[in-house]
C-alpha cells in the first residue's frame, strides 16, 4: 500500500477559484452545497448547513464567506422583499462546487477503501 | 428549499428597528461593509441571538471577521466586490504607509543632518548612514513628486469631463495643510534655537536650509514630550507649532488618501503608480538600512549624534509602515490584475 495519497484532479481554473477563498474555503463549500437546491437567505443557510453538516456557522463567518463568494462571482444576491436578502448559485459557482465535490469524493473513496483494506489485514 | 423557508424567529413582515445590541455588534464592521450587508446581517444577528442568547463564540467571531472586513476596506487584505475601488483603496493605504514612513524617516534624517551642521561626526559610520539616508530620501521625494504628477493628470481628466467637484474637498485639504507646513516649517527653521538661522552649511553635503526645514516640520517627533522640564525651554509659539504641525501633516495625509480613493485612474495610470510604489519600496529599504546602521553604531559618548529611545521607536515605526505599504502594494497589484481580467 502506498504511503502517500495524491488526488488532485480538479481543473486549475476552478480549483484556484476555491483556493483563493483562503480561510473561507471551508464555509464556502458548505454554502455552495446549501445553495445547490435553491436560493436562501442568511438564517436559512445557517439552519440548512447545521442540518446536513452538523456545523453551525457563526454570523460573521457566514457573511465573510458570502461576501467572498459574491466577489468571486460564485453566488449572486437576489432582490429581497424584506431585510433578509437571499442568495443563489451562479453557473461559475455550480461548476466550482461540482469540481470540488468530485475531488472530495475521490479522496473519500480512496480513504475508505484503504481503511477497509487496513482493517481487513489487521 | 426556497428562500422563504427556515425564517428567522424574530423576522416579521415589516422591518423591525435594530436593537442597540445588534447596532453595537455592527460597529465591528466598516461603513462600506455595513452599507452593503448591514440590514441583512442585522437580521441574521437577531435570529442568532434568539437561538443562542449566550454564545461565547459570537463576540470573537464578530471581532475577527469585522477586523478583516476593515482591513479589506482599507485596501490591505481580502477580496473586493469592486476591483477598481479596491485598487484605489490599496493605493491610498500604500500612500498613507509611505507618508508615515517619510515622517519618521525624515525626522531621523533631519536630526542627523542638523547635527552635521554643527559638528563633525565622530564616526565614519554616521557619515555613511547619513549619506545613504540622504540618497534614499531624495529618491523617495522624487518618486512622490512623480506619483503626484500621475494623480494630477487623472484629476485634470476628471475635471474636463465634469467630475472635478468630487475632488475639491480633498484637494483643498492638501493645499491648506501643505501651505501651513511650508510656511510654518520655514518660519520655525529660522527661529528654532538649534538652527538659529545661522547654519554652518559648509560642513556637509546637505544644504543647511533643507536640513533645518526638515527638522522644523518633524520637530514633534520628539522625546521632549516625555520630559516637561526640557519642553519648558521652548517658547509658546514653538510648542504650538509642535502641536499644529502633526495636525497639518494628518490633514495632508487624510486629504491625499481621500483624493486617491476618489480619483479615476486608467489601467495604465494604475500600473504607473504601482511601478513607482515598487521603486519607493526600494528607497524605503535603503533608508531603513541607513537608519539601522546609525542606530547600531557603538556609542562614543557624543550627545549630538547619540541615538535615543525615540530613534529606536522611530525605526520600528518605519519598519511597520514599510511592511504595511508593501502589503498594500501587493494587494493593489493583485486587484489591478483582477480589474484587467474583468475588463477583458
Amino acid at each position: 500500500m502506498s504511503g502517500s495519497v495524491r488526488v488532485v484532479s480538479a481543473p486549475a481554473a476552478v480549483q484556484s477559484a476555491l483556493d483563493t477563498l483562503g480561510r473561507s474555503s471551508g464555509p464556502a463549500s458548505l454554502i455552495l452545497s446549501s445553495l445547490a437546491d435553491g436560493a436562501k437567505h442568511g438564517y436559512a443557510l445557517t439552519k440548512d448547513i447545521e442540518s446536513f453538516a452538523g456545523v453551525r456557522l457563526a454570523p460573521g463567518t457566514l457573511y465573510e464567506a458570502l461576501s467572498r463568494l459574491e466577489a468571486h462571482g460564485m453566488i449572486e444576491a437576489l432582490e429581497s422583499h424584506d431585510r433578509r436578502r437571499p442568495y443563489r448559485l451562479t453557473a461559475a459557482g455550480a461548476a466550482a462546487l461540482a469540481t470540488y465535490l468530485e475531488a472530495q469524493r475521490k479522496v473519500a473513496e480512496v480513504g475508505l477503501r484503504r481503511l477497509a483494506q487496513g482493517l481487513a489485514s489487521a | 428549499m426556497s428562500a422563504d423557508s427556515g425564517g428567522a424567529p424574530s423576522a416579521g413582515g415589516a422591518p423591525a428597528p435594530i436593537d442597540r445590541r445588534v447596532r453595537r455588534m455592527l460597529l465591528w464592521y466598516p461603513p462600506s461593509w455595513r452599507a452593503r450587508y448591514g440590514e441583512e446581517f442585522a437580521e441574521l444577528l437577531l435570529a442568532d441571538l434568539a437561538d443562542r442568547p449566550r454564545c461565547w463564540r459570537r463576540p470573537a467571531d464578530l471581532a475577527g471577521t469585522g477586523l478583516r472586513a476593515r482591513l479589506t476596506a482599507a485596501g490591505l487584505a481580502g477580496h473586493p466586490l469592486d476591483p477598481a475601488a479596491a485598487a484605489r483603496a490599496s493605493l491610498a493605504a500604500a500612500a498613507c504607509s509611505a507618508a508615515a514612513f517619510g515622517v519618521f524617516g525624515g525626522a531621523m534624517w533631519a536630526q542627523l543632518a542638523i547635527g552635521v551642521q554643527w559638528d563633525v561626526p565622530p564616526q565614519q559610520g554616521i557619515t555613511q548612514a547619513l549619506g545613504l539616508m540622504s540618497a534614499a530620501l531624495t529618491l523617495f521625494a522624487l518618486l512622490a513628486v512623480l506619483a503626484a504628477v500621475g494623480v494630477l493628470v487623472a484629476a485634470v481628466r476628471m475635471c474636463r469631463i465634469g467630475q472635478g467637484r468630487r475632488l475639491a474637498r480633498p484637494a483643498a485639504m492638501i493645499a491648506v495643510s501643505t501651505l501651513v507646513l511650508v510656511l510654518g516649517g520655514n518660519h520655525f527653521a529660522n527661529g528654532w534655537p538649534g538652527t538659529g538661522g545661522d547654519l554652518l552649511v559648509h560642513q556637509g553635503l546637505i544644504p543647511g536650509g533643507i536640513a533645518a526645514f526638515g527638522w522644523a516640520t518633524t520637530l514633534w517627533v520628539s522625546s521632549y514630550w516625555a520630559h516637561p522640564a526640557a519642553l519648558a525651554a521652548f517658547s509658546a509659539g514653538e510648542i504650538a507649532w509642535m502641536v499644529a504641525s502633526p495636525a497639518a501633516t494628518a490633514v495632508l495625509v487624510t486629504g491625499a488618501a481621500r483624493l486617491l480613493r476618489r480619483i479615476e485612474l486608467s489601467p495604465a495610470g494604475l500600473r504607473y503608480e504601482i511601478w513607482l510604489g515598487r521603486l519607493a519600496a526600494a528607497s524605503m529599504l535603503a533608508l531603513l538600512v541607513g537608519a539601522g546602521r546609525w542606530i547600531t553604531l557603538p556609542a562614543l559618548g557624543d550627545q549630538m549624534f547619540h541615538p535615543g529611545l525615540i530613534d529606536v521607536a522611530g525605526l520600528a515605526a518605519m519598519a511597520v509602515a514599510a511592511a504595511a505599504g508593501g502589503q498594500a502594494l501587493r494587494r493593489a497589484t493583485a486587484v489591478a490584475r483582477l480589474a484587467d481580467g474583468t475588463a477583458g
